[in-house]
């Protein structure tokens, strides 16, 4: 992919840098430059900076598990309806894979990397309950329910299902979620974490 | 002790005679699954997460139409695009007309120059900096297509006049293609004669749509050469195998081969069977070659929709019954789609039924290859559900009592098999009994089952009590060789190459060598992915835990043994002796237990195993702790051993003996046609379950898959042009958390399998029978069959006349 | 995904003039969940030259309670509003409507103008690569008509005669059933109104209106409003046929009754010989079992869709019968 590189909006030609397209607008278009997105984007991934140049059409996917290699996050349907590629993005889960990394400037993001680093009770109630087989799509379960933990540390099994509701796992491992969470989230309680 | 370390020879119809009389570390619960950790914290690879340096990426062109051929192509635009380093044609000499053997022992060509299929992957490779540019690329080559009319169902391929579906290769009849297993007709007994005896003679028709794979992780592989060296990542179950067909497709010695073989997101069999799981790897050697740079290939998701199960088939049945429930005869004949296997076999295997015919026709047409996709016992199962759940309806019986009352193998009844139980050393166990008592308590059977259509709930929704049996399976083959080697810490390894997919079988491994060799479980490791040449069965066909256990328990013993003789051998050096661990005992007076070793009349010695193990010659050590390889004092404790389970398919006289039998309640709202599913009971006698929680995993995960297919799983086709409408995630339906109520799963062990410790497979089992489950549950909700899955809701209130 | 343009629109009037520099050439992005999977399927054969978000946009995030209405900004997420205390409690349609919605990730992502802005789903016009031309992308023919049409109109076609898409919204029936309006960058619409027909078109927004919130009225005394939905699985999946109703009542007496249909034709399918067919009477089981049948009265199902009529029917009677 062509890196580094501007792109005009009207012609699809691209420029070098910033400055030769909005000289190129200006002189073959006749208008004044729109603001061109420069791609250069700064955001917060497991409580790190990151500032670092993106092309328009990347997803935070392919940022995050392509580039920067947080490669726990999965791609599996692409279309947004299975819920593997989750990240938290300032306190939501979404979908990385129908998320455009250049909207991403400002965000915070947590991944599952980040909620295993801090020895989150998931992981080993997730261990515990064997809550994988193939474990393709459990850190995007993982992910989904610690957001659900951070918004509302006390739910119920109802909740549990609800939140987990757009995970899809082929090998049928749901029953073990909803332990799982439910143990997780007596832990933090009481670990006050 | 004497016997621990000998080959120990099964006969493959007897019982384990070898296993130990109590357990210390198998069938514990509570056992921390050693794959655990890095899935869940996302430190699992997979090779779709991999990039190598300089990584290219292959994409195939897919062909827009269901049958057609390529009359022009032009890819010079492609070859031109930016970032594109190489195209490979179907006409390029080192692929055109080349047909090639895959594992399965199929035949396909290594790159068509048409399409039997719409989506299916021919014509041409392309090999670019990036996925998009490659996807860029294939839409730059001009094709000029001679498209060809095209047929989807299998009894109208097979009609005259239909079109061909395949012209390249043969007729739309693969009965006809040599070297078909199916061309003969399957005759026990005498049907005909049967039906005239038989109180009651039901005939009718069931369909089974078809569904398929789409396995989490997307099919993918990357290829490296170094030199005349090829290295390959697989995410493949048989990732062995590859060594043997890239062989024979690039001509490169197998032991120049490397597999990684990282984790696997989602196999349930299937992909790795069809050729292109494969061929894509060796077209991609052929880039890879022409580039010298690593290639990765990639399916997106679309693609990924290009098989299918060999249970799409469609069944016309006759059945013979008797007043008292006992069926007399079975006539069947079947029309699969591109790939038959065997309807009749559940009812050979697992009934006293003597009369039974089976037809089974296979037609080709134009849809993507079917294949055993968890699994080839589909098309049994169907059968037998179908069979059972009409009968016990005609004769107004309590299905379960149809079930007990023709339990048998092979036309004979449980007398027999009882017989054969006790000749061969198997407890003398009622399985299918002890399961239906067990699923009938949990569900609550005696009070809750009812005469079809007969009770309607308080809120209009009509209730409905399902049950389906059959026997237990593990395919009873494979073969494996793997070795446990003992650290100089004491730890133990085993050393094996073999892939995951989750069953929790490196876990499982560990538990048989720490059982069998007297070691803490955490004291034996396995990192099954690792290529060391040493091949352990591939997980496939239910059966690699009833290979791989003889096959490590035996290395295990060996290893002990090897062990046991180092703590009891004085070590020769030029200028010295060294003393064992324990002077002037032989083997035979040890014993190991938790990682240590003891002397039997006298517990209180012992010694850890680590302690004896370590490098004997302390001189070397100059007071530092340190094991070094280089000058150890002895042969490190290593041990080999192979095992071979039967052979592929069920041999002669080899009964099954364990059964499963599920349960469901449901309700279907007839004002909407919706199925709601109250609750599962799995009972699933396993001989032994080894790993509790994994035999469980493979209950309730299985019903997720078979439900699901029950319930929502199927392609859709456009009729008219044969292009697949439903090729992602969003219509193609799997189950979901939300889409099945309480599953309650019940272990039997009644130790009459065939494998070690009198274990028998799961895999698939409980995915592969709940495909049929709610047919039963249905027809005793609303009193109408819907023998056409999966059931969706237009099915159910057109039942009810409703639509 | 293809490559495009990308711009950040700090303020309204930003986007809309970005809309016109593009001339129906560029896509507003929000939520991103309908476009992203449009443009990376490349279903239609002119791929947007630039997307231009609107998530930069200050001030159109909120949900509040001002001059006797309900506000809600148009970026304000599905998730949002399912758990709205005030929504839940005043406007239970659109709450259990933005609950049913898609999973809970898309929802955390989808906006609620995003919602009813989204395009159809007919996997004939969402076959990747523009495989069918379809009648909407201004083709020759609707595909369904000879098709696999299980999930299409059970009312007839549209577009010229042609198109047999359904509108797959779960909140544009309750924004129909409570009488919302939609304001935009440039008017205020009656949800009802909102929706059209036409060729790569489900509503009246011109290429370069935007819309902005979403009023409605504070349901007035004795009102109550349900939503149901009917999918294949619990979650994720868009609707076979859902339905919203919103029931006026005095001393057991439907005084008045919106009740709105989606996923049956290609707009909202608001039933008024519904709605007339309980106003007036009490309702109960005979008089929710009329409605259903004024509701599928003129339904003209196809070869593979009687079965949807039977379910819209069902729908209709139970959203009253939760209004009751």
């Amino acid at each position: 992919m062509e890196q580094d590189k501007y792109l005009c909006p009207y012609c699809l030609i691209t420029f070098e840098s910033i400055q030769d397209l909005r000289r190129h607008i200006v002189a073959e278009h006749k208008t004044e430059p729109l603001p061109v997105s420069e791609g250069q984007i700064k955001l917060t991934i497991n409580g790190e900076d990151y500032q670092i140049r993106v092309e328009p059409e990347w997803t935070l996917y392919y940022l995050l598990h392509d580039k920067l290699g947080f490669t726990g996050t999965k791609m599996f349907c692409d279309r947004g309806a299975c819920g593997s590629c989750t990240v938290i993005m300032d306190g939501r889960p979404i979908l990385s894979c129908m998320t455009l990394a250049i909207e991403c400037d400002g965000k915070h993001i947590e991944t599952i990397e980040g909620i295993a680093k801090k020895e989150h009770p998931l992981i080993e109630e997730y261990v515990k309950y064997h809550c994988m087989q193939c474990g393709y799509c459990t850190p995007g379960f993982i992910v989904t329910a610690k957001a659900l933990l951070d918004r509302n540390p006390k739910p119920t099994e109802e909740e549990v299902k609800e939140a987990l509701a757009g995970n899809l796992c082929r090998c049928g491992t749901y029953p073990q979620h909803l332990k799982a969470v439910l143990v997780a989230s007596q832990k933090l309680a009481k670990h006050g974490r | 002790m004497a016997e621990d370390f000998k080959e120990m020879p099964n006969n493959p119809l007897e019982h384990d005679k070898y296993a130990p009389k109590e357990f210390k570390v198998l069938g514990r619960r509570g056992i921390t699954r050693i794959d655990g950790y890095k899935k869940a914290a996302g430190k699992a690879i997979y090779t779709r997460d991999i990039q190598l340096p300089g990584m290219l990426y292959a994409k195939f062109l897919t062909s827009p139409y269901p049958n057609a051929r390529i009359s022009k192509m032009d890819t010079s635009k492609a070859e031109n695009l930016p970032g594109v380093r190489a195209v490979l044609r179907y006409d390029d000499p080192e692929v055109f007309g080349r047909r090639v053997v895959t594992t399965y022992g199929g035949c396909e060509d290594m790159l068509a120059g048409y399409a039997y299929f719409e989506g299916q992957q021919i014509g041409a490779v392309v090999a670019a900096d990036t996925e998009q540019i490659a996807r860029e690329a294939l839409k730059l080559i001009d094709v000029e297509w001679d498209v060809r009319p095209f047929v989807l169902d299998p009894e109208g391929a097979l009609r005259s006049g239909a079109p061909l579906a395949r012209p390249e290769w043969a007729d739309n009849n693969l009965n006809e293609v040599p070297p078909s297993p199916l061309s003969e007709v399957f005759r026990i007994g005498n049907v005909e004669a049967a039906f005239e005896q038989a109180d009651k003679v039901i005939e009718f028709k069931a369909v089974r749509r078809y569904h398929g794979g789409a396995d989490t992780e997307l099919p993918c592989g990357i290829v490296r050469w170094e030199g005349d060296c090829l290295e390959l990542w697989l995410h493949h179950q048989h990732p062995y195998e590859h060594k043997w067909t890239m062989h024979k497709y690039l001509g490169v010695p197998m032991n120049k081969i490397k597999v990684n073989a990282p984790y696997n997101g989602g196999m349930y069999g299937g992909w790795n069977w069809i050729a292109y799981s494969q061929i894509a790897t060796g077209i991609t050697a052929i880039l890879a070659k022409r580039t010298a740079r690593p290639v990765k290939w990639v399916f997106d998701r679309r693609e990924d929709f290009v098989f299918g199960s060999a249970d799409a088939m469609v069944t016309y049945f006759k059945v013979g019954a008797n007043k008292d429930g006992t069926i007399s005869s079975v006539k069947l004949k079947s029309f699969y789609e591109n790939t038959g296997f065997w309807a009749e076999t559940h009812l050979l295997e697992n009934t006293r039924i003597p009369n039974i015919e089976a037809e089974n026709v296979t037609a080709r047409v134009n849809k993507g290859p079917t294949i055993a996709l968890r699994c080839e016992q589909l098309p049994g199962c169907f059968v037998m559900a179908h069979v059972f759940n009409h009968v016990a309806a005609e004769l107004d019986m309590d299905p379960t009592e149809v079930a007990l009352k023709n339990d048998g193998a092979e036309g004979k009844d449980i007398n027999y098999l009882n017989k054969f139980k006790r000749k061969h050393g198997f407890p003398l166990r009622d399985s299918l009994r002890e399961c239906i008592e067990a699923g009938k308590k949990a569900i609550g059977w005696d009070k809750k089952w009812h005469p079809a259509g007969a009770k309607e709930l308080p809120n209009g929704k009509m209730h409905g009590m399902g049950f389906i049996w059959s026997h237990e399976w593990d395919d009873n083959r494979g073969a494996g060789v793997a070795g446990v080697f003992i650290q100089q810490d004491g730890s133990a390894n085993i050393v094996a190459f073999r892939t995951d997919i989750g069953v929790n079988a490196e876990t499982t491994y560990c538990q048989v060598v720490a059982e069998e060799l007297g070691m803490k479980f955490e004291d034996v490791f396995f990192r099954q992915q690792d290529d060391v040449y040493l091949p352990l069965m591939t997980p496939d066909g239910s059966c690699n835990l009833t290979t791989n256990s003889y096959v490590l328990r035996k290395a295990a013993r060996k290893a002990k043994r090897r062990l046991l003789e180092l703590a009891t051998t004085e070590v020769h050096l030029i200028e010295r002796n060294i003393a064992p661990a324990f002077p002037g005992m032989q083997p035979e007076d040890l014993e190991v237990k938790g990682s240590e070793i003891f002397v039997k009349s006298d517990p209180s010695k012992r010694k850890k195993i680590a302690e004896v193990v370590k490098d004997m010659d302390g001189s070397m050590n100059w007071g530092l702790e340190y094991a070094a390889i280089q000058c150890t004092t002895h042969a490190p404790v290593f041990a080999w051993a192979y095992h071979r389970q039967g052979r592929y398919g069920t041999e002669p006289g080899r009964h099954r003996l364990c059964r499963q039998a599920h349960f469901c309640e449901i309700e279907v709202d007839t004002e909407t046609g919706k199925i709601e599913i109250k609750k599962i009971v799995n009972v699933n006698d396993v001989g032994k379950a080894l790993s509790p929680e994994a035999v469980e995993g493979q209950q309730y995960g299985g019903t997720y898959m078979g439900i699901g297919r029950n319930l929502n799983e199927e392609y859709v086709w456009d009729p008219c042009s044969g292009v697949l409408l439903n090729g992602n995630l969003l219509e193609y339906k799997w189950a979901t958390m939300l889409d099945i109520g309480e599953i309650e799963t019940i272990i039997v062990e009644t130790g009459m399998g065939y494998g070690p410790y009198g274990t028998v497979g799961i895999g698939e089992d409980v995915a592969t029978i709940t495909t049929y489950l709610l047919e039963s549950a249905v027809f005793n909700a609303i009193g109408k069959w819907i023998d056409d899955g999966p059931i969706t809701p237009d099915k159910v209130l057109k039942a009810l006349g409703k639509a | 995904m293809k490559r495009f343009a990308h711009l950040n629109a700090r303020t309204l009037d930003e986007a809309v003039l970005y809309l016109r520099r593009y001339g129906g050439r560029a896509k507003i992005i929000a939520g991103g969940t309908d476009v992203l999977g449009r443009m990376k399927d490349e279903i239609v054969p002119t791929y947007p030259e630039a997307l231009i978000n609107i998530k930069t946009i200050p001030g159109l995030d909120f949900i509040e309670e001002r001059e006797g209405s309900l506000k809600i900004g148009a970026l304000t997420k599905l998730e949002d509003i399912a758990r709205h205390p005030v929504i839940k409690a005043k406007f239970s349609a659109l709450a259990e409507a933005a609950r049913r919605t898609a999973s809970p990730h898309i929802r955390e992502m989808g906006t609620i103008a995003g919602n009813i802005c989204q395009d159809i789903r007919c996997w004939y016009y969402r076959a990747p690569n523009n495989r069918f031309p379809c009648l909407r992308k201004g083709g020759g023919r609707c595909y369904a008509i000879e098709g696999d049409n299980r999930y299409h109109s059970i009312f007839g076609a549209s577009v010229d005669g042609g198109c047999l898409a359904v509108h797959p919204s779960d909140i544009a029936p309750a924004l129909i059933a409570l009488d919302a309006k939609i304001r935009t960058s440039e008017r205020k619409i009656k949800a009802e109104h909102f929706f059209e027909v036409g060729v790569c078109k489900t509503n009246v927004l011109e290429e370069d209106e935007i819309v902005t919130e979403i009023e409605i009225s504070q349901p007035p005394v004795g009102s109550k409003s349900a939503f149901i939905k009917f999918a294949a699985r619990e979650t994720i999946d868009f609707p076979v046929v859902n339905c919203a109703a919103t029931i006026v009542g005095s001393e057991g007496t439907v005084q008045a009754a919106r009740i709105c249909l989606n996923a049956v034709y290609l707009k909202p399918y608001r039933v008024t010989s519904a709605e007339q067919a309980i106003i007036g009477k009490t309702i109960s089981d005979n008089s929710v079992e009329d409605a259903g049948i004024e509701a599928v009265r003129q339904a003209k199902p196809l070869a593979r869709n009687t079965y949807m009529v039977q379910i819209a029917r069902t729908l209709v009677k139970r959203a009253v019968l939760a209004c009751g």
